[in-house]
C-alpha cells in the first residue's frame, strides 16, 4: 500500500449509510483503475474537522479536503491521488488551530523514563545555561518572551524573578504550585503526569535565576499518579547528577522536594500555600510583603503555575524573540484549555493566545454535544465567569476575558447550552467558594452565605425584585475588602451572569419560572395524556416511583414524589410529558 | 550512575536520537488509565511477545489531549502513516497488532485525527 485516504462525513454523525455509500462508490472508482490494492481507503472515527461534510485526508502527500461531493471522486483519484497535486478548492480551512509548547512531551515520552525526555531535547536549556548564560541573560529572554503566569493572575514572569533574585537573602526558594483546585480544570495534572521533567527543569532555571539552591513541588494529594511521576522523575535526576550539587559539573546546586496539599482550594493561593508547607493552617495572608519579599520561611521566594514553569526551557531553547512572535498584544505564547461540559470532544487543549473562543469550541471541540445550541462558557472557574455565545469570536488573552467579566483563569473552558440555567450555574460556583473559604476574613465568609441565600431563594421561587440589587452590593463589598483573590474573585460568576442573563434573573424572581428547567421549584413534568400510548417506559424509568398507573388504566405523574429528574421526559419517544 | 556533565549530557543526547524504529504508545494518565488503558497496555504487550515481534516496542505515554477517547494508543510501523487508535479495547488492541502491525492494513472506525497524529 503506497497511498492510504482517510475519509469521514463531520456532518451526519450517526448516519452510517452516507458514509457507506460514499466509502463504496470511491472504492468501486478505485477498483475501475485497479489500484485497490495501491490504496487503502480507510473510514475514521474522527478526522480532526467537524461539520464540514465529507473530509477526506490523503496520505502522504497530506492533502486535507472538506465538503468533498461525490462527483469529486474521479478527480481526487486522477489529480491527487495518481497526479500527487492539490485541487486548492477543496482544501480544508477549519482545522484545528493546537500549537503545543506546554504539552509537546506529553502523550509522546513515556514520563517515568529521563531518557526520553532527554532525547526532546530535555535537559538542554539548563545546559545551555549552566555553560554560559548569567542570571541577568536568562531574564533578558524571559522579558523579551513575554511570558506572563498560567496560575491565573498573570504577572508577567521576567518581572517576578528579578524581584526575587534583587533582594538579597543566604537562601530563597522556588515553588511549583500543583494545588490545581478549579472544578473541571486538570491542565496541571496532565503536565506533572504526562511530561514532570519539564517542571523540574523550569524550577531549576528558576533556582538559577534568583539564586535559589532549594525547590518544592506543592501537588494536591487527590493526584496520586502525578506525584508517584514527579517523585520517580526527582530520583532520576538525581541519578543522573542533574539535581543535588555540582550540576552537570559546575558549582550549581538543587535540590527538589515534593510536598502534598490536602485539597483545600485556598491553599492554591500563594500565601496560604507557604503557610501549608510550613506546616500552618492553610491561611492566606495580606500582601505585601509578596513572596518575592518575605515567602517561605521568611525567605524571598518564587512561586510559580506548573504550566508556567513548562513554558521555560522551551522560551530558552527557542529564545524569547520566537515565543513572543506566538500569541496577541500583550499575551504571548500559547494557553492550555480543559475542555468540557457539552461539547463534543472533551479534552486538554493548548492554543497560541489570540486563538478564538469560537474556534475552540467548534473547530477543536467540535461544538455541542447534543442538539441544543452552545449558550455560553464559563472560564476561569469559581474566579471567572460566564461567556454569552455572541461574544465567542474573542481571541483569547488576558485583557479580553477580563473585559467580558470573565478571566482567563487557569484553563477551565466549561461549554454550556441551553439546558444550562444560569442562576444554577451561578449558584454552584458560588457554593463552591462558600465551602472553600477559609473563614479568616468577614466579607468572604459572611458575604458569600449572604449571596448564596439570595440565589437561593431565587432559584426556590422566592426571591424578590430587589435582591439583585443586594447581590451587586454584596459583590462589591467582598471584590474590595477581602483579603485574599478568593473572596475578591468568588461574585464573579454572580456578576457575569447577570451582566449577560438578568433576564433569566428576573423570571426566576418575578415569574417564577426556571427557562431552562433546572431549578426545581419553578417547573414541574407531567403526562400529556393525548399523546400517551400507555407504554409504561417512564414508569418503568422513574427512580421515585412517581409515575402511577399501568398499562390498562393509563399513567399520571405525581408531583409529590417527583424529584425534577428528567428521567421520563428523556425515555419518552411520543414527547408525551410536559415540562415547564 | 556516574554524575553527568554538560558534555556527557551532550553526548548522551546525540546516541539517544540515533535510535529508529517502530512502536506502539498506550496513553497512560489518569484519564487513559480510567478508561481502561492498563488492560490494553497489557494486552499489547502479551500479543507482541506471543508474536514474536521483537524490534516493535510498546509503551507508555501521557495524555495527549484527546480525553474523550481515551484509551488511546499511538502506532508507528515505518513506512505507515502514524495514527491514533481511540476507545480502544481488549478486542480492538488484538485486532491492531493482527491487521495493522502485521497486515500493514490500517482498521476503520477507530482511528481518531489522523491529520493531527503525523
Ligand atoms: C483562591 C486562589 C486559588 C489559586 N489556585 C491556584 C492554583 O491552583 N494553581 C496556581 O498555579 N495558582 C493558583 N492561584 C494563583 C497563585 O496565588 C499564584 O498567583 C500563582 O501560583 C503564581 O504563579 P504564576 O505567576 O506562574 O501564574 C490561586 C489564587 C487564588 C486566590
Amino acid at each position: 500500500m503506497e497511498k492510504r485516504v482517510f475519509i469521514k462525513d463531520t456532518n451526519h454523525v450517526g448516519k452510517k449509510e452516507r458514509t457507506r455509500d460514499f466509502y463504496t462508490a470511491f472504492l468501486a472508482q478505485l477498483r475501475e483503475r485497479k489500484l485497490e490494492n495501491d490504496v487503502q481507503l480507510i473510514r475514521v472515527a474522527d478526522i480532526g474537522a467537524y461539520n464540514q461534510g465529507f473530509v477526506v485526508h490523503i496520505y502522504p502527500d497530506d492533502f486535507l479536503y472538506s465538503n468533498v461531493e461525490m462527483q469529486d471522486i474521479p478527480r481526487m483519484i486522477e489529480e491527487s491521488i495518481l497526479g500527487g497535486k492539490k485541487i486548492d478548492d477543496l482544501v480544508c480551512h477549519h482545522i484545528s488551530k493546537q500549537f503545543r509548547i506546554v504539552l509537546r512531551n506529553c502523550g509522546v515520552i513515556d514520563p517515568r523514563n529521563i531518557d526520553e525526555y532527554i532525547v526532546h531535547d530535555g535537559y538542554q536549556a539548563i545546559e545551555k545555561i549552566l555553560s554560559g548564560y548569567t542570571p541577568e541573560k536568562v531574564l533578558e529572554e524571559l522579558k523579551t518572551s513575554g511570558l506572563r503566569g498560567r496560575g491565573g493572575a498573570g504577572y508577567p514572569t521576567w518581572l517576578k524573578w528579578q524581584f526575587t533574585r534583587n533582594v538579597p537573602s543566604d537562601q530563597k526558594y522556588v515553588i511549583c504550585n500543583g494545588d490545581e483546585g478549579d472544578p473541571g480544570a486538570y491542565m496541571d495534572r496532565s503536565v506533572l503526569e504526562g511530561d514532570p521533567h519539564s517542571v523540574i527543569e523550569g524550577m531549576m532555571i528558576a533556582g538559577y535565576v534568583i539564586g535559589a539552591t532549594k525547590g518544592y513541588f506543592y501537588i494536591r494529594a487527590e493526584y496520586p499518579l502525578a506525584i508517584e511521576r514527579v517523585k520517580n522523575a526527582i530520583s532520576q535526576a538525581y541519578q543522573y547528577g542533574l539535581l543535588g550539587e555540582n550540576i552537570l559539573g559546575t558549582d550549581f546546586r538543587f535540590d527538589l522536594e515534593i510536598r502534598l496539599g490536602a485539597g483545600a482550594f485556598v491553599c492554591g493561593e500563594e500565601t496560604a500555600l507557604i503557610a501549608s508547607i510550613e506546616g500552618k493552617r492553610g491561611y492566606p495572608r495580606p500582601r505585601p510583603p509578596y513572596p518575592s519579599v518575605k515567602g517561605l520561611w521568611d525567605k524571598p521566594t518564587v512561586i510559580n503555575n506548573v504550566e508556567t514553569l513548562a513554558n521555560i526551557p522551551v522560551v530558552i531553547l527557542q529564545g524569547g524573540a520566537w515565543f513572543s512572535n506566538i500569541g496577541t498584544g500583550a499575551s504571548k505564547g500559547t494557553k492550555v484549555f480543559a475542555l468540557t461540559g457539552k461539547v463534543k470532544n472533551s479534552g486538554l487543549v493548548e492554543v497560541p493566545m489570540g486563538t478564538t473562543l469560537r474556534e475552540i469550541v467548534y473547530d477543536i471541540g467540535g461544538g455541542s454535544a447534543s442538539q441544543a445550541k452552545v449558550k455560553a462558557i464559563q472560564t476561569g472557574g469559581p474566579s471567572g465567569g460566564v461567556i454569552p455565545e455572541d461574544f465567542l469570536d474573542t481571541p483569547v488573552s488576558y485583557e479580553s476575558l477580563q473585559k467580558l467579566g470573565s478571566i482567563m483563569g487557569s484553563g477551565g473552558m466549561i461549554v454550556m447550552d441551553a439546558n444550562d440555567c444560569m442562576v444554577d450555574i451561578a449558584k454552584f460556583y458560588l457554593r463552591f467558594c462558600v465551602d472553600e473559604s477559609c473563614g479568616k476574613c468577614t466579607p468572604c465568609r459572611v458575604g458569600g452565605t449572604q449571596m448564596l441565600n439570595l440565589l437561593e431563594r431565587a432559584s426556590e421561587g422566592t426571591g424578590k425584585r430587589e435582591d439583585i440589587e443586594k447581590l451587586k452590593k454584596i459583590s462589591l463589598a467582598m471584590q474590595r475588602a477581602s483579603l485574599c483573590g478568593l473572596g475578591q474573585t468568588a461574585p464573579n460568576p454572580v456578576l457575569s451572569t447577570l451582566r449577560y442573563f438578568e433576564d433569566e434573573y428576573l423570571a426566576h424572581i418575578e415569574e417564577k419560572k426556571c427557562p431552562a428547567c433546572r431549578c426545581g421549584a419553578l417547573f414541574r413534568y407531567s403526562i400529556i395524556q393525548e399523546k400517551c400510548k400507555n407504554c409504561g417506559l417512564c414508569a418503568k424509568n422513574c427512580p421515585a416511583g412517581a409515575i402511577l398507573g399501568d398499562r390498562e388504566s393509563g399513567y399520571t405523574l405525581d408531583q409529590e414524589k417527583c424529584t425534577r429528574c428528567g428521567r421520563c421526559f428523556e425515555v419518552c419517544r411520543l414527547g408525551a410529558i410536559f415540562r415547564g | 550512575m556516574k554524575k553527568l556533565s554538560v558534555d556527557d549530557l551532550s553526548a548522551m543526547r546525540k546516541e539517544l536520537k540515533k535510535k529508529k524504529g517502530s512502536w506502539i504508545r498506550v496513553g497512560c494518565s489518569t484519564c487513559g488509565i480510567a478508561a481502561g488503558a492498563k488492560e490494553v497496555f497489557d494486552t499489547l504487550k502479551e500479543e507482541i511477545q506471543k508474536r514474536d515481534l521483537k524490534s516493535l516496542e510498546v509503551k507508555q505515554c501521557g495524555c495527549i489531549g484527546m480525553c474523550y477517547a481515551e484509551p488511546l494508543v499511538e502506532v508507528m510501523i515505518e513506512g505507515m502513516p502514524k495514527v491514533f487508535y481511540g476507545k480502544v479495547d481488549k478486542d480492538v488492541a488484538l485486532k491492531i497488532v493482527e491487521k495493522h502491525v502485521c497486515g500493514k492494513m490500517l482498521l476503520n472506525d477507530r482511528i481518531y485525527d489522523a491529520k493531527r497524529s503525523r
